[in-house]
């Protein structure tokens, strides 16, 4: 599955979501996800539900770099 | 000699601000573990490096203890703050510093250094 189909899978209800390819490599990814899922969860704890959705392309070393932008929408 | 796991609980639990990171202070190997490094120096904190490209085991095992799967990982008094985004963040708003002027007090130096881990 692709970044975004897998953030789309874990964070159906998600405003935003959107992921950039940051180099053309397809390893490097900006990934951009405003959803109810987050309103009151710390950052530390927004960014590992996302961590948690990619743990497969983060495991086995297909996604290189990670930025991770989260915001709740309340 | 301890083992891997023991030496990086005993880095994150008594180093006030433990950064695991690609590279070192000095020759950092990666943009985010180099945006971690910058959001903690403007933020004023000391800082205690440890490198985990040596071995593979390193990541691994630091990734078991802190259930964190990406490099750079920030702990200030053995706690998690996050990776490069959350500590850069949490600069932009103010409140890297106002937890470590919690956690460590206003007052603080800002020594850098590295530790080096020992490898079975």
């Amino acid at each position: 599955m692709t970044i975004h189909a897998l953030l789309d899978a874990a964070f159906p209800d998600a405003a935003t979501l959107d992921v950039e390819d940051r180099t053309g490599t397809g390893d490097h990814f900006q990934v951009t996800v405003v959803s109810s899922d987050f309103d009151g969860l710390s950052l530390l704890d927004q960014h590992r539900r996302v961590n948690d959705a990619l743990a497969a392309p983060l495991g086995d070393g297909s996604i290189h770099e990670l930025r991770i932008k989260t915001k709740g929408t309340a | 000699m301890k083992t891997l796991n023991e030496q990086i609980s005993d880095v994150i639990g008594q180093e006030p601000v433990a950064v695991f990171m690609k590279g070192t202070p000095q020759m950092v190997m990666c943009g985010n573990s180099h945006r971690a490094l910058q959001a903690l120096h403007a933020a004023g904190a000391p800082i205690t490096a440890v490198d985990i490209l040596p071995d593979p085991r390193i990541r691994q095992e630091l990734s078991t203890i802190s259930g964190w799967p990406t490099i750079p990982q920030v702990f200030v008094k053995g706690e998690l703050i996050g990776g490069a985004d959350i500590t850069e963040e949490l600069f932009e708003s103010g409140e890297l510093r106002q937890r470590l002027d919690d956690a460590l007090g206003a007052d603080r130096t800002q020594d850098v250094k590295v530790v080096e881990l020992e490898l079975a």
